[in-house]
């Protein structure tokens, strides 16, 4: 995989891309709550625990520093509190300025006064409480209400305790308040609003339709199946990141809670069976516990009831926190050993999401600052889009892999066929010529044994020595016929070889001495069985002329070798060849016949002779 | 006194044999067949100093008669004679134990010439059946050929081959290399012997590998 470093680069760089920006927002939103000067920030009110329809005149009411946390200031308390604050008008401001109250959180419920008159709130006073802890508030505060002095702001919050919640992020509490011009709170708002809620919603929907493109992916290939839980996985985050912008339901707050914890488990599980289905450790064994887990969690919610809701929920985040990071830990362990590039970037990411969500565990014990935890909301399903990304990336490859494969197995087939065909096809032009050397040896056997014991018998039955040797020359003939019917290919060297032993035997036995001087060196050529019987009998004959006629006592042979032709020159010291009245040189001496088989192998066979000079015969034949 | 085997199918062919063997060896007893069957039944009843075999017969062919000879008789000269010139046909025959051919159709004179010669251990060697000769022992000389003991033929018998296969003649030899012609012959012979021993094992060992050997006794 030569490409996957390259992959892991780029994962990598989106991871660090990720986290920069997460820690880049943390800072920036915490400078802009303390930049603006003409905005106050009132961090104590008056308090009373009472649930009428004003500020109670008679209750006692007591000073309370802000942020309150009622967990800590009164712990167990579900129900109604009143905060009431006096301000004077900012005297730098504009006097037509818009004042506004921001009100960063006030779980769950708030209604705002001003100087008696109601500005903010639904003002229902029965029925589920409305679910804004997750919204930034911002109220802006009447001119016509406004005096320059004494102002007077009641603040009704309606809240649970935090035993009745699952997460501390929804137990009750109101914030530091803020007063100031409009226009510049409403920044802080829009970007306290944007990063609390509108990011989870735009990450909620993202994951949910990589979740769906996921399952359907997934669901169609059986290798990739992980996919389905990862794709569940999201959209079972999505659902349950809900929570956040959900703020009425149609249920009491308590119901509320317990949905809500209710997809824990299920995602969870989906987490730890997505991590071992995608490091191959699939077992049923684990997916029946993580199922059961899924029944357990509800059920122990149920024995405990609501009123200790948040203490189980804790013990379970333990437990789930725990099971997630030994599942990170198992997934690891595999990538490490199996696939080094897949370890790095899922490793980094994974460990990130672990801090994460220990962050998530330890701000459950109420030891960070409350108010600067949204960060998760979108720093941990932005890792889960990393992850998704990743994974898609991969699935991306493994397409591209698959699709190369299929190629090259295509370009296979195609070799392969094309050497089925190749081979076919040398198969049938073997067969074809395996019948046809049948049938050529089939021919030469009948020619030996019916013609060749015919006129061998002609040979030695005949009376006339005339009839015998034409009988004996009729054979010769007949057997170079079949050799240039059935033979094979002959190396030139050995064709020389032949000629030279029957030449030089030849002359020997006539008693003409033979000078032979063949071609030196290596000869690798080849010349057909046909080119060789007939130079043979074109050197048969002329040899026989030499012994026949010439008188020679001495013959020359010189054979040459070119790159495309054979050169023999034979050359007695003998009487020569008489002249025939036409100028021609004696046909008797079989010179034509000589030519004629030279002509047919597309050679030439040139004679020189005269009377008292010998004969040179010049045969020259392409090889 | 000479016994000789004559084995050939055509009755003016063998006739002219038959007489031509009489002129030169005027005291010889000839044993006459036409067929392998019939020569075969002579080998087992006659000693033979000399056969005449014909390779292409009606019933089969020569060579199981030179084989029969050389295993029943090794001391026999099988001598083949036949129609055919070419080393495919003549190579069997040598490897079973022929000791020379001689062509049918040559004149009365060359033909005596020949068979004397041979019968005087001075057997032909062309070129085709010496680059035979030498392409059969370098088969035989590669290691994973067989496991049988190998038969060699030695450096002055493998140059005189190779002189052969270049064309050169038997005399032509034994000037170029300042040997006797009864040397060089007697080199001819060695190869011709060399060739049907090493043929010879070969054939027992493939029996044996196939099973045939057992089965056989």
């Amino acid at each position: 995989m030569p490409c996957a470093p390259t992959f892991a680069l780029a994962g990598l760089r989106a991871l660090a891309g990720c986290v920069a920006l997460a820690i880049g927002l943390c800072g920036g939103v915490a400078i802009a709550a303390d930049a603006k000067a003409p905005v106050r920030d009132i961090r104590q009110a008056l308090a009373a625990v009472a649930d009428s329809p004003q500020f109670p005149a008679d209750a006692v009411a007591v000073v309370q520093a802000l942020p309150d946390d009622w967990s800590h200031s009164r712990p167990g308390y579900e129900g109604t509190v009143w905060y009431q604050v006096t301000f004077d008008r900012p005297a730098a401001a504009d006097p037509e300025a818009v004042l506004a109250l921001y009100v960063e959180r006030a779980c769950s419920d708030l209604e705002v006064q001003l100087n008696g008159r109601r500005i903010f709130g639904d003002g229902r006073s029965d029925g589920p409480v409305t679910r804004n802890c997750y919204f930034p508030l911002l109220v802006p505060l009447p001119l016509a209400l406004l005096q320059a002095q004494g102002n007077r702001l009641d603040l009704k919050v309606r809240g649970q305790a935090l035993e009745h919640v699952s997460s501390r992020e929804r137990a009750a509490g109101l914030s530091v308040l803020r007063i100031g011009p409009l226009a510049e709170l409403s920044g802080t708002w829009r970007s306290q609003q944007f990063w609390n809620v509108t990011s989870a919603q735009v990450v909620a929907v993202t994951l949910f339709v990589l979740g769906v493109f996921m399952i359907g992916v997934g669901w169609f290939n059986r290798r990739a199946s992980y996919l389905v839980y990862f794709g569940l996985l999201a959209i079972g985050w999505a659902a349950l990141s809900a929570r956040i912008w959900v703020s009425e339901l149609p249920v009491s707050s308590a119901t509320a809670e317990f949905l809500v914890s209710l997809g824990i488990a299920p995602i969870v599980g989906l987490a730890i069976a997505f991590l071992l289905s995608y490091a191959r450790l699939k077992r049923r064994s684990v997916e029946l516990l993580l199922l059961a887990q899924c029944v357990l969690l509800p059920g122990s919610l149920a024995i405990a009831g609501p009123a200790n809701l948040y203490a189980v929920i804790t013990v379970w985040y333990w437990v789930l926190g725990l099971e997630v990071l030994a599942a990170m830990a198992v997934y690891l362990r595999v990538a490490w050993s199996r696939q080094r590039s897949e370890f790095w970037v899922m490793g980094a990411n994974l460990i990130l999401l672990g801090v994460l969500l220990a962050l998530e565990v330890v701000l459950e014990q109420d030891s960070v600052s409350i108010w600067r935890r949204h960060v998760l909301h979108y720093a941990l399903p932005m890792l889960v889009l990393v992850v998704s990304f990743r994974l898609v990336q991969v699935f991306a490859r493994a397409l591209r892999d698959a699709e190369a494969g299929r190629t090259t197995m295509e370009s296979r087939v195609q070799e392969a066929t094309a050497e089925i065909e190749r081979n076919f096809a040398q198969l049938a032009e073997l067969r074809v010529e395996q019948v046809t050397e049948k049938e050529r040896k089939r021919i030469a056997a009948d020619l030996h044994d019916d013609l060749g014991a015919k006129l061998l018998t002609i040979v030695h039955t005949s009376e006339s020595e005339r009839i015998s040797t034409l009988a004996r020359e009729a054979l010769e003939e007949m057997r170079l016929s079949v050799r240039g019917l059935t033979g094979k290919p002959v190396r030139v060297a050995d064709a020389l070889a032949d000629w030279r032993a029957e030449i030089v035997s030849r002359l020997g036995q006539a008693g003409i001495e033979a000078d032979w001087n063949g071609p030196a060196g290596e000869i690798e050529q080849l010349m057909s069985a046909r080119a060789v019987v007939q130079t043979t009998r074109i050197l048969r004959e002329a040899v026989s002329n030499i012994i026949k006629h010439s008188g020679a006592s001495h013959c020359k042979v010189r054979c040459t070798i070119g790159d495309s032709e054979i050169g023999i020159v034979v050359q007695d010291n003998g009487r020569g060849i008489p002249l025939e009245l036409d100028g021609r040189l004696d046909r008797g001496h079989g010179m034509s016949s000589m030519k004629h088989r030279a002509k047919a192998l597309n050679g030439q066979c040139l004679v020189e002779s005269g009377p008292g000079y010998g004969t040179v015969i010049r045969l020259t034949l392409p090889l | 006194m000479k016994n000789v085997l004559l084995l050939e199918d055509l009755p003016e062919i063998r006739a002219w044999v038959k007489a031509l063997v009489l002129q030169v060896f005027p005291q010889a007893q000839i044993s006459e067949a036409a067929r392998v069957h019939d020569a075969l039944a002579l080998v087992s009843a006659v000693k033979f100093d000399l056969a005449l075999v014909d390779l292409g017969l009606p019933d089969g062919s020569g060579v199981e008669v030179v084989a029969a000879l050389r295993e029943a008789q090794p001391d026999v000269q099988s001598v083949v004679v036949t129609i055919h010139d070419d080393d495919e046909h003549l190579f069997p025959a040598l490897q079973a134990g022929a000791f020379g051919y001689v062509l049918k159709e040559q004149p009365r004179e060359y033909f005596a010439e020949q068979l004397n010669r041979i019968s005087q251990g001075e057997p032909p060697l062309s070129p085709s059946i010496a680059r035979r000769v030498i392409a059969y022992f370098a088969a035989q000389a590669r290691p994973q050929a067989n496991a049988m003991p190998k038969v060699q033929l030695t450096d002055r018998e493998s140059e005189v081959l190779l002189r052969v296969a270049k064309g050169y003649t038997l005399p032509e030899i034994g000037v170029q290399l300042k040997l006797s012609r009864h040397t060089i012959a007697d080199y001819v012979k060695q190869i011709y012997r060399k060739l049907n021993v090493s043929s010879r094992a070969e054939v027992a060992l493939e029996a044996q590998r196939l099973g045939l050997f057992e089965r056989s006794h």
